[in-house]
């Protein structure tokens, strides 16, 4: 186990965002938090690493307590929807993420081809399109040193080729040992390149583990015991 | 079960105390700058205000150019005499004041831009999660904005070599002061306005905040100027009262510790309302803690009296004989004027007489009595007008407000003899009587274009 999450709150006023998130991160998996749109994913996400601070809650690695600030050498989060640096060019943000988040500058290279980055490097950030964005906020949290990369939907704004092959690069970062915990609203997407899942609803962990897992765990609930198919189980659970 | 450590491989280290955290260096501060400068580069806001510059600064210094010239004799018209003629007053002090009014309305929003982008764009959340403290984060903002608004500078530095040319007369401590208080002035909006950006939301509430704060002090100089009290004395700590005594040459420690003391609250409140991963709470506790050092910095500075007058006109200086004498007198002096505050008599009294003499004699308390603020209906008040002296038991009264009058009735109360007047003293003025040849063309043309080619070709390099 990489790091363990027990008890994670938030609320935003009245509106609990986190109500006692409870789960596990195994080194070297690929984790999928799945849940619908205001489930909590990204919050969730941004409590982990410590962008917005949480009620309440810990993590806990090797056994021992890590408070946020020391959650920095752990993982690394890659939010959605953000167009950090507009103004400045692909390379540089590369560059920058390499210079100043001390991201691996050996990776710099097959990442670019394999994101295919190469003809936007001298491109401001801020005039890509969604998918070209997309991709170049994957190339940052990829070159980052962290055990754990966080990514908020990272298969949002691509297109079908363009998100088989980023999953074909998610899956061979996470084969040389690093671990992914990916938000993903598509639960088939989740459902293909996932080793096990964190599903959340309004808030609240519904459940953990393989879909063989969650499956038995939604019998366990419901009379009829849905297929092996996530999104069956996940409507069960939900 | 294995050790974080172990677990976090190479991407961790442990730091003393068992502190764990992320490796960082000079090197990451060094890119931090490389960022904020690129930053500033690529942000329009910066370039309308390098544009605005010239124009500002053209037709300031060809008004005080003509003024001068006109003062000097030229056209026919009479020489005037002695602080007419000081360069400081009559050409540096309108030139640079192009610089407060840019400081006012236009870097609040330069500020705002490289402050508040990061959270705007994103790239705060990926940048926070470096570790590095957000006081060096903001630190790093603060110098880069600094040397922008240096590089803002260069146009009413460049009227320095343009008045050499003409053959004027330059004294380089006043025309240092003016330029450090200019600065300090461009730091202090930069505080202001990087407060506001990172504890506001959105840039537009931090800009109206920002201009709203600067009413807000022109608002306190009013009241200062009426009310008299503790008014006036927070009012001499407005930005435009501070930028008003180094266009005097007058440099006073009190103001200066203070201006730092404001900036470094504003820029430690941008950095407390940056770090997202705070509660609020305790962001509001923070902000609470610092509030509180600020305050009392403020008052302990308030007490410093230290001052140097670097006018070549000495124009905040008794003549040096009498300064010598007043600094023989021992015991403390009081003085109780029955002015109002916005009597002419006061202001003359107060710039003229009072502020030389409390410079000359560390020991001076004054007091002003009034019952109304403008004192017209308070002319036939028996008392009104009077200054009184108390010196070591003794009183003397006076209704001079002069600073010849002021120094007579302190020598005769201290039963000094006035020293014999001399002409040495006397500041004869550097008078120049020609035409501003060139100007328009340096404000005008060259540096708008300089600084035009430069946008073009930053935004064709970043496109």
């Amino acid at each position: 186990m990489l790091f363990e999450v027990s008890g994670l709150s938030k609320r935003f006023g009245r509106v609990a965002a986190l109500a006692d998130v409870s789960f596990q991160v195994r080194a070297g998996e690929v984790l999928g938090l799945i849940g619908p749109n205001g489930a909590g994913k990204s919050t969730l996400f941004e409590c982990l690493a410590g962008v917005l601070p949480s009620d309440s809650g810990s993590v806990r690695a090797g056994g021992e307590a890590v408070s946020a600030s020391e959650r920095r050498a752990l993982l690394f989060y890659v939010p959605d929807g953000i167009a950090p640096w507009p103004r400045q060019p692909v390379r540089w943000a590369l560059d920058f993420t390499i210079g100043f988040l001390g991201g691996q500058g050996a990776l710099r290279q097959e990442l670019v081809e394999r994101l295919d980055l190469g003809p936007l490097l001298n491109q401001a950030i801020g005039t890509l399109s969604k998918g070209q964005r997309k991709r170049v906020l994957l190339a940052i949290g990829l070159l980052t040193r962290q055990p754990a990369l966080l990514i908020d939907e990272p298969l949002e704004g691509l297109d079908l080729r363009q998100a088989r092959d980023v999953a074909a690069t998610l899956r061979a970062h996470a084969a040389r040992g690093r671990t992914l915990f990916l938000s993903i609203h598509q639960i088939s997407d989740a459902a293909r390149f996932c080793d096990r899942f964190v599903l959340l609803n309004s808030g609240r962990v519904r459940g953990e583990g393989t879909v063989a897992e969650l499956a038995a765990l939604a019998a366990a609930h419901h009379a009829a015991a849905p297929s092996g198919d996530l999104e069956e189980v996940f409507l069960a659970l939900t | 079960m294995p050790s974080p450590s172990r677990l976090w491989g190479s991407a961790s280290k442990r730091l003393p105390g068992g502190r764990i955290g992320f490796p960082t260096g000079g090197s990451t501060f060094l890119w931090l700058l490389n960022k904020e400068v690129r930053e500033l580069i690529t942000s329009r806001a910066w370039w309308v205000l390098l544009v605005a510059m010239g124009p500002l600064v053209g037709v300031s210094f060809l008004s005080a150019m003509r003024t001068y010239a006109e003062v000097s004799g030229l056209n026919g018209t009479s020489a005037g005499v002695g602080e007419a003629l000081s360069p400081l007053i009559g050409v540096w002090a309108p030139t640079f004041s192009a610089a407060e009014l840019a400081a006012v309305f236009l870097l609040p929003f330069v500020a705002i831009r490289v402050v508040a982008g990061d959270r705007q764009s994103g790239a705060l959340k990926l940048e926070m999660q470096q570790g590095m403290p957000p006081f060096a984060r903001m630190a790093a903002k603060a110098m880069v904005l600094m040397a922008g608004w240096l590089v803002a500078m260069l146009p009413p530095l460049s009227a320095v070599p343009l008045w050499k040319s003409y053959g004027g007369a330059v004294y380089p401590p006043e025309l240092i002061t003016l330029t450090a208080g200019h600065l300090l002035n461009g730091g202090l909006t930069i505080a202001l306005a990087a407060a506001m950006a990172a504890i506001t939301e959105h840039p537009s509430t931090a800009a109206i905040l920002t201009l709203s704060m600067t009413v807000g002090t022109w608002i306190l100089d009013f009241f200062g100027a009426i009310e008299g009290g503790w008014w006036e004395r927070a009012a001499g700590y407005t930005p435009a009262a501070m930028v008003a005594e180094f266009q005097h040459g007058l440099v006073r420690l009190d103001t200066v510790l203070i201006a730092a003391a404001l900036i470094g609250t504003g820029l430690a409140l941008a950095a407390v309302w940056m770090g997202l991963g705070m509660a609020v709470s305790r962001r509001v506790y923070r902000s609470a803690v610092i509030g509180l050092i600020a305050a009392g910095a403020i008052l302990a500075s308030m007490h410093v009296q230290a001052s140097w007058d670097t006018s070549e006109a000495r124009g905040n200086s008794f003549p040096e004989a009498d300064e010598r004498a007043l600094a023989k007198i021992r015991g403390p002096l009081q003085i109780e004027a029955h002015l109002a505050p916005e009597d002419p008599r006061r202001l003359e009294l107060e710039h003229r007489a009072l502020s030389k003499l409390r410079r000359a004699m560390p020991d001076v308390q004054v007091r002003y009595f009034s019952g109304t603020s403008i004192g017209l209906f308070e002319q036939t008040r028996a008392g009104y007008g009077e200054i009184w002296y108390e010196l070591g038991g003794r009183k003397t009264m006076s209704r001079a407000t002069t600073a010849e009058g002021v120094l007579e009735a302190i020598y005769s109360l201290a039963g000094v003899a006035p020293p014999p007047e001399t002409d040495d003293d006397v500041f004869r003025g550097h008078p120049l009587a020609v035409p501003a040849t060139g100007a328009g063309a340096l404000f005008y043309g060259f540096w708008p274009g300089l600084f035009l080619a430069g946008a073009v070709l930053i935004r064709r390099r970043f496109r």
